[in-house]
């Protein structure tokens, strides 16, 4: 149940007829681990926070570096040298008092990638590499919860929705490794992609709304275009590939 | 009327800093290696040593995936071709 101050703070999300207050209340009762605190893992978590997603589960094992700041909006010149997870913690509490922040300071790894989210609604990808991409990609199908994509290079992005059984996941697409590299990047390109990822978030709580589901949406910000393809489930993929007959 | 291929941003330098390229081929093999017979600069960025794709490189025809054998694809006058890169960053 939503307390007089939650219905005062969210009023404007409510009189959304889409959302309305039974919207609200999913909204407060979920749980969505957010993989990564840096450049699309803070607009993400403000605007989940902002919107009162209930429990924000976010893992990042780095510390704040003067260089993220030009896009890691959730830390600021003085939090230079502190763990991320505590800087954003701070910020998205001071945020929104009503949400819970479960800040992990972890490396996410094969090992530990399902127990992390456990009991999650849903993991969102704020990941800076590939790899571990395709790790949250196979524990959310072991979940069975969807994978909110994204990703950023200079002024482009990418945005797609994974959700177990509907559709393509992230690994249907991949055709071998990919090299590591020291990308680069405007702030403002995550702050659109983060933003999505949000709102694709909140559809999926409330259960409203088309996701982004064999649909990847790819932002053009030097042409300042949205371009979306489809994309199809790989009967050969070796993270949902097994699956398709069950459908 | 030939393929309109849509190059991605980190390609465009390499094509005089166009974003779409207007080629003849009948599979999309034949358009990419008809781009990179224009601007040699492409070459690297989108295939490997073994003329295969580079891992990063996605191709959609038409708005679909056309992977995987996207090289093999036939296509036809007005098709169109979006030639573009994994991303990593976050």
């Amino acid at each position: 149940m939503l307390n007089a101050g939650e219905l005062k703070r969210y009023d404007r999300q409510i009189m959304i007829p889409e959302i309305g207050r039974t919207g609200q209340e999913r909204l407060k009762e979920a749980k969505v681990f957010v993989a990564g605190a840096g450049g699309l893992g803070s607009p993400v978590a403000i605007y989940l926070a902002a919107a009162g997603l209930g429990t924000i589960r976010l893992a990042d094992h780095d510390t704040v570096d003067v260089s993220n700041l030009n896009r890691q909006v959730l830390h600021w010149e003085e939090d230079v040298g502190i763990k991320k997870v505590d800087s954003a913690g701070e910020k998205l509490r001071r945020l929104n008092p009503h949400v819970k922040i479960e800040p992990l300071d972890e490396t996410i790894t094969e090992e530990n990638a399902v127990a992390l989210a456990s009991g999650c609604d849903g993991i969102v990808d704020a990941m800076d590499n590939l790899a571990t991409r395709y790790i949250l990609n196979k524990a959310a199908l072991d979940l069975n919860i969807p994978f909110f994509h994204g990703a950023v290079r200079g002024l482009e992005g990418r945005v797609m929705t994974l959700v177990p059984g509907k559709g393509a996941c992230l690994r249907c697409l991949h055709r071998g490794p990919v090299p590591q590299e020291k990308f680069p990047v405007l702030g403002a390109t995550p702050a659109v992609i983060g933003c999505i990822q949000a709102t694709e978030v909140i559809k999926y709580i409330v259960g409203i709304g088309n996701l982004l589901i064999n649909r990847l949406l790819i932002y053009d910000g030097l042409s300042l275009t949205f371009t979306e393809f489809k994309v199809a489930r790989n009967p050969e993929c070796d993270h949902c590939g097994h699956t398709i007959t069950e459908e | 009327m030939g393929v309109k291929v849509n190059l991605h941003l980190t390609l465009r330098s390499h094509a005089n800093g166009q974003e779409t390229v207007e080629v003849e081929g009948r599979t999309v093999g034949e358009c990419l290696k008809n781009i990179v017979e224009m601007f040699p600069g492409i070459g690297p960025k989108i295939f490997d040593k073994k003329g295969g794709l580079n891992n990063i490189v996605e191709i959609y025809l038409n708005h679909q995936s056309a992977y995987p054998n996207e090289l093999v694809k036939p296509v036809k006058d007005g098709d169109e071709i979006h030639l573009t890169m994994m991303l990593a960053g976050g």
